[in-house]
């Protein structure tokens, strides 16, 4: 009997052994079972042909080719070939490769069998990056969720975390909003910070990278947004303590490890890609048009002067000095520009206005091969793609090399080296006027432009209250540029068989410049001549490491041990710049400028000294233990606590390997494992914990004033993981899943705890409070259909995480929310960024006025004044409301972070077609629309506002929610959970229809492999969100506890593309 | 790489990193330059936008609106206090607080250190401090607490008083009352004064901006006979004078007629007066308009009446007082003590400084109005509302006056819960010794 593939991997490939040292290993043992079956059998006929890679379409050697229900088999040579000796009674041949998807072939009448192979990114048996090292799926005992870069190459999306959407369990990632090259918020297993950071550690290729905000303004950006993910190999996710430990104090909010591609010994291979597509938004928005408008706000006006015993319609000498004059004199005739209101001349869709036609074209160039000694992958990339807003783009220009060369046979060296440059044409942020979905707010009777062709705007052509960016966008530019180089040195020393030792160099520089000048027309320049800033930012990342790898296997035993010591530095100095009064529109630059604003130069470090290790064990194919652990010292804390230790366990059991499972014909693989341990959450400001005073300026004079509290005991947060979880295969792996309990509570939360403001300050660094979050995550993965024409793949992913704030300083049961637009507060016993507030009730169907719920108990003396009451007929059933704000208990209202989230997908291939559909969700979320008191608060202002205000009350015993159109008066428009919608979504994240050439056409072409396809991303989107898009997080307003909240944040773009890809 | 083979060893050096942007509070406090340097760290946060860079002077006009100024912005929190219905978190409200109590907690930080400052300059230093530590505290009071003419002082209450000992505590600090609010800020101020010099430097307090404040309090608690004194002292200094026109004593940099005002230049400083009340072509939100029933108290012919223009871009009346974003922060000019001694003298009868009849047709030649010949407590008033229009005086003198503000079919009398800010929501939460305002 052949052994099964596993066996030999289980026994011989340990730790950092690949896939590629094991070929000269089996093909040994295949060549001995050949030649001994040849003897064995009597040989009717031959049968021989390629077997090649669905990847890239190059040869295959090594692939065990086998006459099914016999032994009789052979393995493909160097290049790809086979050739085999049939028996007569020989009717399917499968083809098997580790990592690959085994296929059965009938043979008919063939004499020759060309085989496309595609990879198995679901098997157990695959290969797991983990921290400092790479692992067996099947021998991990810690939960990493692995999303391989075949799935994610060339969609369309500036930045792989967009990619990845949808396919890692427990992993939620959203998109601020649809604004390109913008920050997303990545939260693995839950929120376990309220201060510092909750966003997971990004490791590419070994190297912790730089991933700090570096915006010059409200909105952040994303300096992820600078790799190529086209290059990615693999993406793992470390989610548990097991996993993540070995990163130590800043591992609590998961670790992401992107490895990169690297060369393959043989043939050189070429790819090319071409792409090109267009975005539009997921999701208009209905607006009221210009005689609805009129009607909303000419009621709104009339409903005032009615309520002051006016009649400025039927009684034209109440006219004068009436809300109606107001609204007509003041608004409309100013709004209608050069246009006629009362005659509707104008009917402007102001929404549309926001948005631009918006191409996507990217081109990839990839060429991998080597010797024996020297392997090389070598990558260009270009991207340029526009924003769906008017404006907004972006474009990435980038270059890889990663070169690996033998030396010897002891040593060797290898070195990643990346270059990118990136220009984003920016926005403002989602609160400013001159954002474009800010546009909404403009009157529909206003033209935008003048009958000669000028901008209307709300100074120099006035037809508006609001500055509108159809004028920012023709006079203004906002350009951040980025340059980027990430290099990885590094030396490995065989010292034996057994042991490695390898150093390490790391370098992460980043160059940014944001180049921002707003003319004398935008809102910013008008008054001064025009605006300029230049400003300068520099990340140096510095890490260095040696480590120690030992692996050795004895009898049943294998060992396996990694440790090191690593050391990173980094600094971000930056320099700005800004300046007014420029002598022309075109003179853009500073040295043009009249007057110098304001000149600053930063500098902040921090350092890190560590040591890690990490030991498996593994007996009898069956038992595993890890025990790792890291200790750190960062400068982030003060001498009393600077040092912290983590340590984590994880012990796993491969049921499938003891004898009672061995014989089941259903249960291919079945382990159980288990973690604990400990990870620490570093994520907060330099120098958090020194007492400061900062400098200040007053009169031209410059101040010192306190501006920290200190804290010298200030501390670690920790994490504190459990983990239970189940890996299975049934039906030989044709089924294969996890699935995970998990519970992390986390402890002395570094936080920014709000002190009395009669100590001069408001905030205090504190080691204070407790958060938890619990959850199950479930993944799983269905083979339907194996054939070498057909396959059909089924997987899903669905994970529910339960965050609760357990305690904050003292006796203090709530923080927030801040300020009275969003809702978002910290409350012991419930999710972090929950929304606080009024409940909003409707209409009062008597008189129109805003109803609140009062959620508490009234006094007579309240009762009696009537400011608690009862809607008669159970409108609002028999609980008590108010039209006075103010007296409403606030109450707890929802949660802004899903309950679930999920994402399922399925991948046919036939013949050389190819069809993968990902669908992406998250259920069980509300969402706060902060711009709701502006366009959907029946007419309070003079912005335009949804349709769905015209189910405004009119008249006594309407019942409506939409209380009473009131100009220029709060009717209803506070923050409550008027404004608080469903935000649970479905979504078609990614399509794919492919096409693959087939071989024997390609051999005419002399290509090895040519795919034509169309890619369609957020095709579409199924919620009962009442704004653009569920997927939103609005850019100004996004923190940890901030959550949920929308404020004419921009849609995701909906992006289709084709292209073709050339292998050759 | 040379740096691991020593890590084992302990190169913990490196952990050891200072801010480069900032300093330890040691060294702030350590000698006499940092000290002073320190003291300008009290003026800048006092002319925060939240605190006398305009946003409180502004709060204080919304209040007082009664029909003759409207709020049309789109910020909720000021909207909020132009209706008379905060609710207690109010942004507005809680950032004066803040910027409040840090301008008084470096002055404590200050007032700490005289000891290291050299001695011929502590005086000034120590008179400086108290004067920004007197205002902060008063200006607190007014917003935060019952008014003084609500009586009941010594059980009303005012706001906690953080002395020397307070500073930089973290500890819950309960409300004084009124009466020792009061009490406090006289102190301050008094002992200010009598520190001070009389130069005048851009920006700083002088003896006189000491008094100019004192005449204030004393009105408050209707100490006409302190308030007259004190406005004297602060005319008689001879050190001020009236500019030649009201126009000439706003939009520019300080002015001879400033007795304290906050520098801003268009590197530094914010005005947000301009910010609120001016036209967006002078840089401004275009927030406030000026209604007619404002114009019904100008008498025909007086110069400040014209003291106006129309938005260009959409046709509201806005006042001049506030168009260019780089002018000083005007808080006390010496109009203001001509008609506080002139208002007190009628009240007092007396005649100390000059005859109340002069003092009041100074400031109204000044406006080109004709001169009275009988100067009365309703026209001293009067006169009063005119000259300090929109600098945020008004809200104070409702107040102690006792007078009702009538919006619509609304009305506010001087004592009413609704013109007294909500201690904020974020301050009650932590601090539990603090007690709500009555109303919220």
């Amino acid at each position: 009997m052949l052994y099964p593939m596993r066996y030999f991997i289980n026994k011989k490939a340990k730790g950092n052994l690949g896939l590629l040292k094991l070929k000269p290993m089996y093909k040994f043992f295949l060549l001995i079972f050949f030649i001994s079956s040849l003897a064995l059998q009597a040989q009717d006929r031959t049968i021989s042909g390629k077997v090649v890679s669905a990847e890239d379409g190059t040869a295959l050697p090594g692939v065990n080719v086998l006459v099914k229900g016999t032994s009789i088999g052979t393995v493909t040579d160097a290049s790809g070939f086979y050739k085999i000796a049939l028996p007569s009674a020989a009717e399917v041949l499968t083809f098997s490769f580790i990592g690959l998807l085994s296929q059965e072939v009938t043979i008919g009448d063939r004499s020759k069998i060309d085989i496309t192979m595609s990879a198995d990114v679901k098997q157990l048996s695959e290969v797991v990056v983990v921290g400092y090292g790479t692992q067996l799926k099947q021998d991990l005992t810690g939960n990493i969720s692995k999303v391989s870069g075949d799935a994610i190459q060339n969609i369309p999306v500036t930045t792989f975390e967009q990619a990845i959407q949808g396919r890692a369990a427990g992993v939620l990632i959203t998109a601020q909003n649809g604004k390109l090259g913008q920050g997303l918020n990545i939260r693995i297993r839950g929120s376990s910070s309220i201060s510092a950071s909750n966003e997971p550690l990004y490791v590419i290729d070994g190297i912790v990278v730089t991933n700090d905000n570096l915006s010059s303004n409200a909105a952040s950006t994303n300096a992820l947004a600078d790799i190529n993910f086209n290059d990615i190999q693999s993406i793992e996710i470390l989610k548990d303590a097991s996993a993540a430990a070995i990163y130590g104090s800043r591992a609590s909010n998961g670790v992401v490890l992107i490895t990169t591609k690297r060369g393959k010994a043989g043939k050189s291979n070429f790819t090319a890609n071409l792409q090109f597509g267009s975005s539009k938004p997921t999701r208009k928005r209905e607006f009221l048009n210009a005689q609805q408008y009129i009607e909303l706000m000419r009621e709104a006006a009339i409903n005032n002067d009615v309520r002051a015993g006016l009649d400025p319609v039927n009684n034209p000498a109440d006219y004068a000095g009436s809300d109606l004059e107001f609204l007509e004199g003041s608004f409309l005739d100013l709004f209608q520009g050069d246009t006629d209101w009362r005659n509707l001349e104008t009917n402007t869709n102001w929404e549309n206005e926001a948005y631009q036609k918006a191409s996507l074209t990217s081109f990839d160039f990839s060429a991998s091969g080597g010797s024996e000694k020297t392997t090389f992958f070598f990558s260009g990339g270009y991207l340029d793609q526009d924003g769906i807003l008017i404006g907004n783009s972006f474009k990435r220009l980038s270059g890889r090399l990663n070169l690996d060369h033998k030396a010897t046979d002891r040593l060797s060296f290898g070195i990643s080296t990346v270059l990118s440059n990136t220009i984003n044409n920016r926005l403002s942020a989602d609160n400013a006027f001159s954002t474009p979905l800010q546009l909404v707010a403009q009157a529909p009777i206003t033209p935008v432009r003048d009958k000669n062709g000028k901008l209307f705007d709300n100074v120099f052509n006035p037809a508006m209250s609001y500055y509108p960016a159809t004028v920012e966008r023709e006079n203004s530019n906002f350009v951040t540029t980025v340059y980027r180089n990430i290099n990885n040195l590094s030396a490995t020393y065989k010292v034996s068989n057994a042991i490695k030792v390898i150093g390490e160099y790391g370098l992460d520089l980043l160059i940014q410049n944001d180049d921002r000048y707003q003319n004398e027309f935008t809102e910013t320049g008008a008054s001064i001549g025009g605006f300029g800033q230049s400003r300068w930012v520099q990340v140096v990342n510095q890490t260095g490491r040696v480590s120690l790898a030992f692996d050795k296997n004895f009898s049943q035993h294998s060992i396996s041990i990694t440790t090191g010591a690593e050391i990173q530095n980094k600094s971000i100095s930056s320099t700005d710049a800004r300046a007014q009064g420029f002598p022309l529109p075109e003179l853009k630059k500073l040295i043009s400028a009249g007057e110098p604003t304001t000149t600053l130069s930063t500098l902040t470090e921090e350092s890190f000294q560590s040591v890690f290790a990490r030991a498996n064990y593994k007996f009898n194919d069956r038992y595993l233990v890890s025990i790792s652990g890291r200790s750190d010292g960062s400068s982030k804390f003060g001498p009393n606590n600077r040092f912290g230790f983590f340590p984590a366990a994880s012990a796993g059991w491969i049921l499938s390997q003891e004898n009672f499972l061995k014989s089941s014909k259903a249960i291919s693989f079945f382990k159980l494992r288990t973690s604990y341990g400990f990870t620490g959450n570093a994520g907060i400001n330099n120098y958090s914990y020194l007492a400061q005073y900062s400098g200040v300026v007053y009169g031209g004079e410059p101040g010192l004033a306190p501006s920290q509290i200190p804290n010298p005991d200030l501390q670690w947060e920790k994490t504190a993981q459990f983990d239970v979880g189940i890996d299975f295969g049934f039906f030989n792996d044709r089924v294969t899943g996890e699935i995970d309990y998990y519970n992390k509570q986390t402890t002395d939360l570094l936080l920014n705890t709000p002190v009395p403001g009669t100590s001069g300050l408001a905030t205090q660094f504190k080691n204070v409070g407790d958060l938890e979050n619990k959850g199950v995550e479930l993944v799983l993965n269905y083979a339907v259909v194996k054939r070498s024409d057909l396959s059909v793949t089924l997987g899903g992913n669905i994970a529910r995480n339960e965050n609760k704030v357990l305690k904050l300083d003292g006796a203090q049961s709530q923080i927030g929310p801040v300020g009275t637009r969003f809702l978002n507060a910290l409350i012991v016993g419930q999710p972090i960024g929950s929304f606080f507030g009024r409940e909003f009730a409707g209409a009062n169907p008597a008189n129109g006025d805003a109803l609140f719920y009062f959620n508490r108990q009234p006094t007579q003396a309240e009762l009696d004044a009537g400011t608690a009451f009862v809607v008669p007929n159970g409108v609002y059933g028999d609980r008590y409301v108010t039209r006075n704000f103010n007296s409403a208990q606030a109450i707890v209202l929802a949660n802004p972070t899903p309950k679930y989230i999920y994402g399922f997908n399925t991948n046919i291939t036939y013949r050389g077609l190819e069809l993968s559909v990902l669908f992406q969700g998250v259920y069980g979320n509300k969402i706060f629309d902060g711009a709701g008191s502006f366009l959907s608060a029946n007419g309070r202002f003079e912005d335009n506002s949804t349709v769905d205000q015209l189910a405004r009350w009119q008249k006594p015993g309407d019942i409506t929610s939409v209380p009473q159109a009131r100009f220029y008066t709060n009717n209803g428009a506070q923050s409550s959970s008027r404004f608080l919608y469903d935000g649970s979504y479905l979504r078609l994240k990614t399509i794919t229809l492919a096409y693959n050439v087939p071989a024997s056409v390609l051999s005419k072409l002399s290509l090895t492999s040519l795919r034509v396809y169309t890619t369609a991303q957020n095709l579409l989107t199924f919620t009962d969100y009442k704004g653009w898009d569920p997927e939103v997080n609005t850019d100004f307003n996004a923190t940890n506890v901030n959550l949920g909240n929308d404020f004419y944040a921009a849609p995701q773009p909906k992006n289709i593309t084709v292209g073709v890809k050339v292998g050759f | 790489m040379a740096c691991i083979g020593f890590f084992m060893l302990g190169c913990s050096d490196d952990l050891e990193l200072s801010d480069p942007n900032n300093i330890g509070s040691e060294i702030a406090l350590s000698t006499d330059k940092n000290i002073k340097t320190t003291l300008i760290g009290a003026y800048d946060a006092l002319s925060a936008p939240a605190f006398f860079g305009g946003n409180t002077q502004r709060n204080s006009e919304l209040l007082a609106a009664n029909a003759e100024i409207t709020f049309t912005g789109t910020f909720n929190d000021p909207a909020d206090i132009y209706r008379k219905s905060m609710i207690t978190a109010n942004a507005d409200a809680t950032a004066m607080w803040l910027s409040a109590y840090s301008t008084i907690n470096i002055c404590n930080n200050v007032l700490s250190a005289l000891e290291r400052v050299n001695a011929e300059d502590r005086a000034q230093v120590e008179g400086e401090a108290l004067f920004l530590r007197g205002l902060s505290l008063f200006e607190l009071t007014l917003f935060f607490a019952k008014p003084y003419s609500a009586g009941s002082v010594t059980t009303n209450l005012g706001v906690p008083i953080m002395s020397v000992e307070d500073r930089n505590s973290t500890g819950n600090k309960a409300r004084a009352t009124v009466a020792e609010t009061y009490a406090a800020i006289v102190s301050d101020l008094t002992r200010a004064e009598s520190l001070l010099g009389a130069d005048r430097k851009n920006g700083k307090a002088t003896k006189a901006s000491a008094a100019a404040v004192l005449s204030r309090v004393y009105l408050q608690t209707a100490n006409y006979t302190g308030a007259r004194d004190a406005a004297d002292r602060v005319i008689s200094s001879g050190n001020y004078s009236l500019t030649s026109s009201v126009a000439a004593a706003f939009n520019g940099t300080h002015s001879v007629e400033d007795v304290f005002d906050i520098p801003v230049s268009s590197v530094d400083g914010l005005n947000t007066f301009v910010t609120f009340y001016s036209a967006t072509v002078n840089g401004g939100r275009g927030d406030i308009e000026i209604q007619a029933p404002h114009f019904l108290q100008y008498e025909p012919g007086d110069a400040r009446r014209s003291f106006y223009y129309t938005d260009p871009a959409t046709g509201d009346t806005r006042t001049s007082k506030w168009v260019n974003r780089f002018s000083s922060v005007k808080v006390i000019r010496l109009a203001e003590l001509y008609l506080t001694r002139a208002e007190c003298n009628i009240r007092l009868n007396t005649s100390v400084g000059a005859a109340p009849l002069a003092d009041l047709n100074r400031i109204r030649s000044r406006a080109n109005l004709s001169p009275l010949a009988v100067a009365t407590i309703a026209a001293a008033l009067q006169e009063r509302r005119i000259e300090l229009a929109h600098e945020g005086a008004r809200i104070h003198d409702i107040k102690r006056l006792g007078l009702t503000i009538v919006e619509g079919t609304n009305s506010y009398p001087f004592n009413s819960n609704r013109l007294v800010f909500p201690i904020p929501q974020r301050e009650i939460d932590i601090n539990k010794g603090l007690i709500q305002n009555e109303g919220y």
